[in-house]
């Protein structure tokens, strides 16, 4: 299992742009945005904006940076996987 | 490591106010919410010593009762009330009160007892014992999943009463907790019984006050079912105008918000993100403005038409079309 990243620019109505394209074995799985200043001391952190099958959590935590949000992204991934 | 730092609980910092203007924001902790909620029990208050009277004497403020003069015939009793009191102004604005109906509201409501913020005065599994009456802050209803994770299913403000009808219930199937610090009166059950039997018109102002809180509850789905986020709470904002200006708890434009960003978010089912998100989005556009514990609406007009808001579910007549 392979998971990539891809810096993109998403229009979220908000100063939050800075984003990844999270992708496993070439499907995308989530969209991550870091938090921008009108965040206050949230700003920088990575937010799930969106996340696929079972990615997707509206009570996903902020990851501090983005190897802490593969590594969380992984775990639902896997969590899945060993109940197939 | 993912953050799950911040403690709605420990914060006095969490409030929109300080949110909105860029102080540190409340991160969503679904199971400290969890504890935090469910951590604190109500010493629940003595009843006001004026419940052990029948409801008819109530009607009579002893402060109010003239020298008893043998020669002449007693005047009738004027009792003294004020329409400060929310309850009296909640229900009337539902329909026409005597004066021995507004005498007893003010009698069972003056010895509000207070209770801090965050405190569950009755959780879900319980066994209803009385009505809450809320005359000061903001109280909720509130499911929990077993993950933590809350839904709000109402805002209760003062001059509202809670569950009318519960003694039709063998147990809660929800919490009430307080959002802020609220003054509040509990009503026995059996007190309520006589209130309604001898006070017809407050009987049917607070059918109707149950009937609005169901229209609102439905008003609510749609809410999280239909509109955007800024709509949510966009659309909330305009109905805690209203309903706070009716009982006095509002100006024209502006009044006491004092919930977290947490708690709005589990009133509008939205992530913390996007409240924060919403909020800046309004104040961008400059429809309000938030200071403190304050949240003043700069276009109320505007504020409706974002949120398509129609005041028709809350049944006030004039105050609705204001």
């Amino acid at each position: 299992m392979t998971m990539k990243l891809q810096a993109v620019q998403i229009a979220t109505g908000s100063n939050d742009r800075e984003s990844r394209l999270v992708s496993e074995d070439g499907m995308l799985v989530a969209i991550l945005v870091q938090l921008s200043g009108e965040h206050g001391a949230l700003a920088g952190k990575w937010f799930l904006e969106v996340g696929f099958g079972p990615v997707k959590d509206i009570h996903a935590p902020l990851f501090d940076d983005l190897e802490t949000a593969k590594v969380w992204i992984s775990s639902r991934l896997a969590d899945i996987a060993s109940n197939d | 490591m993912a953050s799950r730092h911040a403690q709605p609980d420990k914060a006095g910092t969490g409030y929109l106010g300080s949110v909105a203007g860029l102080a540190q924001p409340i991160e969503r902790n679904a199971k400290s919410n969890m504890r935090g909620s469910r951590a604190r029990p109500w010493n629940r208050p003595a009843e006001p010593t004026c419940l052990h009277e029948p409801v008819t004497a109530l009607a009579v403020c002893p402060t109010d009762a003239s020298p008893t003069n043998p020669d002449l015939p007693s005047p009738p009793p004027t009792p003294r009330f004020h329409m400060s009191n929310p309850l009296v102004r909640k229900l009337e604005g539902f329909g026409l009160l005597s004066d021995a109906d507004r005498a007893v509201l003010e009698r069972i409501s003056a010895n509000a007892q207070l209770i801090g913020q965050r405190v569950d005065m009755i959780r879900e599994g319980d066994t209803p014992d009385g009505v809450i009456l809320i005359m000061e802050g903001i109280a909720c209803r509130q499911k929990h999943r077993a993950n933590g994770a809350r839904q709000i299913t109402a805002y209760l403000l003062p001059g509202d009463a809670c569950d009318l009808d519960v003694a039709l219930l063998t147990q809660m199937d929800h919490t009430i907790t307080t959002l802020s610090a609220c003054r509040v009166v509990r009503l026995p059950l059996d007190f309520v019984k006589r209130l309604t039997d001898e006070h017809p018109a407050i009987a049917r102002s607070l059918r109707l006050s149950s009937l609005v809180d169901e229209a609102t509850l439905r008003e609510w789905l749609v809410n999280v079912g239909c509109r955007s986020a800024v709509e949510r709470i966009a659309h909330l904002f305009c109905e805690l105008l209203i309903r706070l200006q009716v009982v006095g708890f509002a100006s024209e434009d502006s009044y006491e918000f004092p919930v977290t960003q947490l708690d709005l978010a589990d009133t509008v089912g939205l992530s913390n993100v996007h409240v924060n998100r919403s909020l800046q989005e309004l104040r961008r556009q400059g429809v309000i403005e938030l200071k403190g514990r304050t949240l003043k609406i700069l276009d109320v007009q505007r504020l409706k038409s974002i949120a398509e808001f129609n005041a028709n579910y809350l049944h006030l007549g004039a105050w609705a079309t204001a």
